[in-house]
């Protein structure tokens, strides 16, 4: 998260005559990164970017002691100026009358302190120091918790007193109680939320969120409870999202915070009620804390921190880091016995989490920068190469005049094809649009026809995956190409057209059309009897290809085939048949084909009704042919095609 | 028979030499040399001659062909070279040419296609994993708590089904890292070098988000491998992708699955890691960068493997250490200068207008 805070405060816990930008630029370096400086009015303000494992950053003093410790790795003097603050005097005053009952799987630790105040506005440096820093000044009540939540870094609540009963009860919520936020909002809790009963069933507090209207402090308030709460971070999280309530307290609270700071907060709050609010403090301070933070020690091995950084940093230099930065440290022969302060003890674990610490503050920019040995490595066939083979085709395409589109894999329920229950579903889908995972490309690249109408011509493809539903596993993810042209009276051929010649440029043979068994005017594609896709034109402007491009990739090959160059020159003739139209052109050429292995290559020249000519190419690699051994063939092929098709040659 | 050949040769060298173009000069061609031709025709009497004047004819007739032949393939060039210098004479050569079909590749694929070869280059072997995956994968066998918030609802999509006993639920890998798992379980053994771009998903749509995005993946693991060549192959991603004269730095950063984590920097292309723009006056300092913070762009993450990840992975963290980085594709690209586009979802939204401008 990111959070500003403004550097005369920074200041008064930081000893130092570093200016900003020097602290920001070795912030940034070795801790956090300082994204900008902002000058507000007499003062600068950092604004700061803190990792959710570094809460205890998210305040003055939390940044003070980091920068004490860096400061001086750069030779620059500084100092940490921890706050001064002690218990208040208690003598005499009775215990609070208040009952506090604490449930420990939900608060780690409750502070409170009951005091009588006057309320008002905040002297002017204090409004103008929270304003800087991004929260508004209400009152000197309100502004107080605020404040010592920007020094401290542990956010902290302020209830009327008068307006609580006897009693405090931590509980959890139950699904569909309503609760009233102090900004005026009606919630409905979704249950399991952290909250605090009056003992009458009613909810005085969304801990660690947002006060409730019923019990915050008024312009009237005389007496209040100043109430710390250390919670349980991933409750927070939930309620806090779940409600959509993201107060910077639910925040810094869903981090994790050290349950010792929260005395720490409520001492520092205290003092200043006492000076900027008249308070008196009418019953001792009530500490509830049942989940104390066990001490950790963690061994580092020398040579394993040499091994992660790269380079040798001793074990003298290393020890002197951890302690800067508050570890306790014993240095022994080859490693170390390192004590993790209470403050980061959910994010310290592991010696690469001490090795962490060592290597940032010694200075990742010190460290050489140096290629990885390469030692070994798998072998490359790149006919074999999924990638050469995408890259390959998505050139050709762009070369035929192929525009490539990215189209989302998640689709709306109205563009999904086939039955609903064998698609993909996602649960917590983000809008309408975005429902299932899709079974096919074709209805996502008409929406890109659609999208852009005014475009009379259009040539799109995609490569991309679709996902087949499985039972009880990951779906099939299986790669397919598709393509759309548009321009007026569009041929199904053109498309035909692309799909041969993509085959033909990955070497694959033996391509077979057949009519497709969804009707209309389409043809499905075949590599003998694999079938691979679609052709499909689907109206007088449009058609489609789709096909597996997996299939494609597993047949593609660089196979190069020599054959020796014709010695002998071949006999070209141009063969007209009257056919009935339904006689199948491939069947035509196909039976041409077969009368003589002298026929090298038949092809379709043009057609116009019934008449077809045929392009024939005669050629004997033995010798030259002669115009009575061709007129035989041409005879043969005349006579098969009669008695097959009852066809004719046009005289 | 000698007359005749000599009539023949003058008759056919005064028309080549009329002929005004081609059509007439094959027709003389056809006169003289077809199969029906006046030559041709002449030399066919010859084996009619007597035997002893046989040799002097026949010498006399090729020679005549091949004068009459040379001519006409003299007069062809010359007619050709004439009809070219005609032509240049009228056309406008500032008239558009002729274009052969060129279509678009989408930004995404160029910039997957320049960030796999600069890889290449270094031995990185690219892959491809599933986008549909277990929650083991892309977060439990990556460290990731139980409770962190990338596993909730808000952050990221699940699939409608059960989970598995094993792997968890089912949900749409939120970034490549999944597949550093999958990596270790493919090669069983360092050494590992691999290059992972896909598609992954996050339940975020903004300027700067899309929900669907792609990002790359790199992960080393081998005996020995430490932060310096983490940096190594920072400097050399970024010098090769943005450019000789740019640095990158790396700063703490966090993230579960590796230990230390780090964020990148390269520094902005715009002020050159100035963070002011040159003034345009001397001795005057410019305008502060826009682009940047304080010099500097962020990458993304990087880091050391974490042991966890290498355990779940099959792999000894005693013996063997790894870093790994995983940035998004959009977000480099959008670094590289001269592209600056103000919504990330133009990427996404199709329009040929903007596919058409790369």
């Amino acid at each position: 998260m990111n959070i500003k805070i403004i550097d005369s405060l920074l200041k008064e816990y930081l000893i130092t005559k570093a200016t900003a930008k020097i602290i920001a630029e070795k912030l940034s370096l070795c801790s956090v990164s300082v994204e900008k400086i902002e000058k507000i009015a007499e003062d600068l303000v950092y604004n700061l970017e803190i990792t959710s494992n570094r809460p205890d950053l998210m305040s003055a003093l939390g940044i003070a002691k980091e920068a004490a410790a860096i400061l001086p790795r750069f030779r620059i003097q500084a100092s940490f100026h921890p706050l001064a603050n002690k218990r208040p005097n208690e003598k005499g005053i009775p215990e609070l009358q208040i009952e506090i009952k604490n449930d420990s799987k939900l608060v780690n630790r409750v502070c409170a302190a009951l005091m009588e105040v006057k309320i008002g506005q905040s002297p002017k440096k204090i409004k103008d120091r929270l304003e800087a820093m991004g929260i508004r000044s209400l009152n000197n009540l309100i502004d107080i918790t605020n404040y010592v939540m920007r020094e401290t870094g542990h956010p902290c609540h302020v209830f009327d007193a008068d307006r609580l009963g006897k009693t405090i009860i931590i509980r959890e919520s139950r699904k569909g109680e309503k609760i009233k936020t102090l900004d005026g909002k009606v919630h409905i809790l979704p249950g399991g939320d952290i909250v605090a009963d009056n003992g009458k069933g009613e909810i005085i507090d969304l801990l660690g969120i947002m006060g409730t209207e019923n019990s915050v402090v008024t312009d009237k308030t005389k007496k209040i409870l100043f109430f710390i709460d250390n919670n349980n971070p991933h409750k927070i999280r939930k309620t806090s999202m779940s409600l959509g309530i993201r107060s910077e307290a639910a925040i810094i609270n869903e981090k994790g915070l050290d349950p010792e700071l929260a005395m720490e907060a409520l001492f520092r709050g205290i003092e200043l009620y006492q000076k900027l609010a008249k308070g008196k403090l009418l019953a001792k301070i009530k500490d509830i804390y049942p989940n104390k933070p066990k001490p950790k020690t963690i061994k580092v091995e020398k040579a394993k921190i040499n091994k992660v950084i790269g380079i040798e940093v001793s074990l003298k230099e290393s020890a002197e880091i951890l302690k800067s930065l508050g570890f306790n440290v014993i240095e022994k022969n080859n490693f170390l016995e390192v004590d993790v302060p209470t403050s980061r003890i959910n994010d310290v674990e592991l010696p690469e989490d001490i090795i962490e610490e060592i290597a940032r503050i010694y200075g990742y920019f010190k460290l050489p920068s140096i290629l990885p040995p390469l030692n070994e490595i798998e072998s490359f066939h790149m006919d074999k190469n999924e990638f050469y083979w995408e890259e390959r085709v998505k050139n050709t395409l762009k070369n035929w005049g192929f525009t490539e589109a990215y189209t989302n894999s998640m689709i709306s329920e109205e563009i999904l094809e086939g039955p609903s229950e064998d698609a993909i579903r996602l649960k917590n889908p983000l809008n309408e649009d975005l429902v299932y995972l899709r079974r096919t490309l074709i209805p996502s690249l008409l929406n890109v026809v659609r999208e852009n109408k005014n475009k009379e011509q259009l040539k799109i493809f995609e490569i991309a995956n679709i996902y087949e539903k499985r039972l009880e596993d990951l779906p099939r993810e299986r790669r397919l190409i598709a393509g759309i042209i548009k321009k007026p009276n569009v041929s199904f051929f053109e498309a035909k057209g692309i799909v041969e010649q993509l085959l033909n440029d990955c070497n694959i043979k033996k391509i077979v059309f057949r009519t497709s068994e969804y009707g209309g005017i389409a043809s499905s594609i075949y590599i003998q009897n694999d079938y691979l896709g679609e052709i499909e034109l689907l109206d007088a402007n449009i058609v489609d290809f789709e096909f597996n491009f997996e299939k494609i990739i597993k047949r593609a090959n660089l196979n190069k085939i020599y054959k020796p160059l014709a010695k002998y020159p071949p006999i070209i003739e141009d063969l007209a048949i009257i056919a009935d139209e339904n006689v199948k052109t491939a069947d035509i050429v196909e039976e041409i084909y077969i009368q003589s292995n002298l026929v090298r290559e038949v092809s379709l020249l043009n057609q116009y009704r019934d008449t077809r000519t045929f392009h024939i190419i005669y050629r004997d690699e033995e010798g030259n042919l002669t115009a009575e051994e061709v007129k035989k063939i041409r005879e043969k092929i005349i006579t098969s095609l009669e008695g097959k098709f009852h066809a004719k040659l046009k005289k | 028979m000698e007359d005749q050949l000599l009539g023949i040769k003058n008759a056919a060298m005064s028309l080549i030499l009329d002929s005004k173009d081609q059509k007439e000069l094959e027709e003389v061609m056809l006169q003289f040399l077809g199969r029906s031709g006046q030559l041709t025709l002449a030399l066919k009497e010859l084996p009619k001659l007597p035997i002893e004047k046989r040799a002097e004819v026949g010498t006399l007739a090729n020679d005549v062909k091949k004068t009459v032949e040379e001519a006409i393939d003299r007069k062809r060039a010359e007619l050709s070279h004439q009809k070219v210098e005609e032509k240049k004479a009228k056309i406008d050569i500032t008239n558009p040419g002729i274009l052969p079909p060129l279509g678009h590749l989408h930004l995404i694929t160029q910039a997957i296609a320049e960030i796999s070869e600069i890889f290449a280059q270094i031995g990185f072997t690219r892959v491809r994993y599933p986008e549909v995956e277990w929650d083991w994968y892309a977060f439990e066998a990556l460290n990731f708590p139980d409770n962190h918030p990338a596993r909730d609802d808000w952050e990221t999509f699940f699939i409608k089904t059960e989970p598995n006993p094993k792997k968890g639920p089912m949900i749409l890998t939120p970034h490549t890292s999944s597949g550093q798992i999958r990596e270790m379980e493919r090669k069983q053994k360092p050494p590992i070098r691999m290059l992972n771009i896909a598609k992954c998903y996050r339940r975020q749509s903004d300027v700067s988000h899309t929900p669907m995005f792609h990002q790359f993946e790199g992960l080393v693991v081998d005996e020995g491998i430490s932060i310096t060549h983490l940096k190594g192959t920072l400097d050399y991603f970024a010098k090769s992708y943005f450019g000789e004269n740019r640095r990158t730095r790396i700063r703490p950063y966090q993230f579960q699955f590796t230990e230390p984590s780090f964020e990148v920097d390269v520094t902005c292309g715009v002020c050159n890691g100035k963070a002011r723009l040159p003034s345009l006056r001397s001795g005057v300092s410019g305008q502060g960068c826009r682009l940047c913070k304080e010099g500097w762009l962020e990458m993304g993450g990087a880091g050391m493997v974490h042991p966890n990840v290498l355990k779940a992975g099959g792999i000894d963290p005693e013996k063997y250490t790894g870093f790994a980085f995983g940035w998004g594709v959009e977000r480099v690209l959008m670094m590289k200068e001269g592209i600056e586009i103000d919504d990330l979802r133009l990427l996404y939204s199709n329009k040929i207008d903007f596919l058409e401008q790369f």
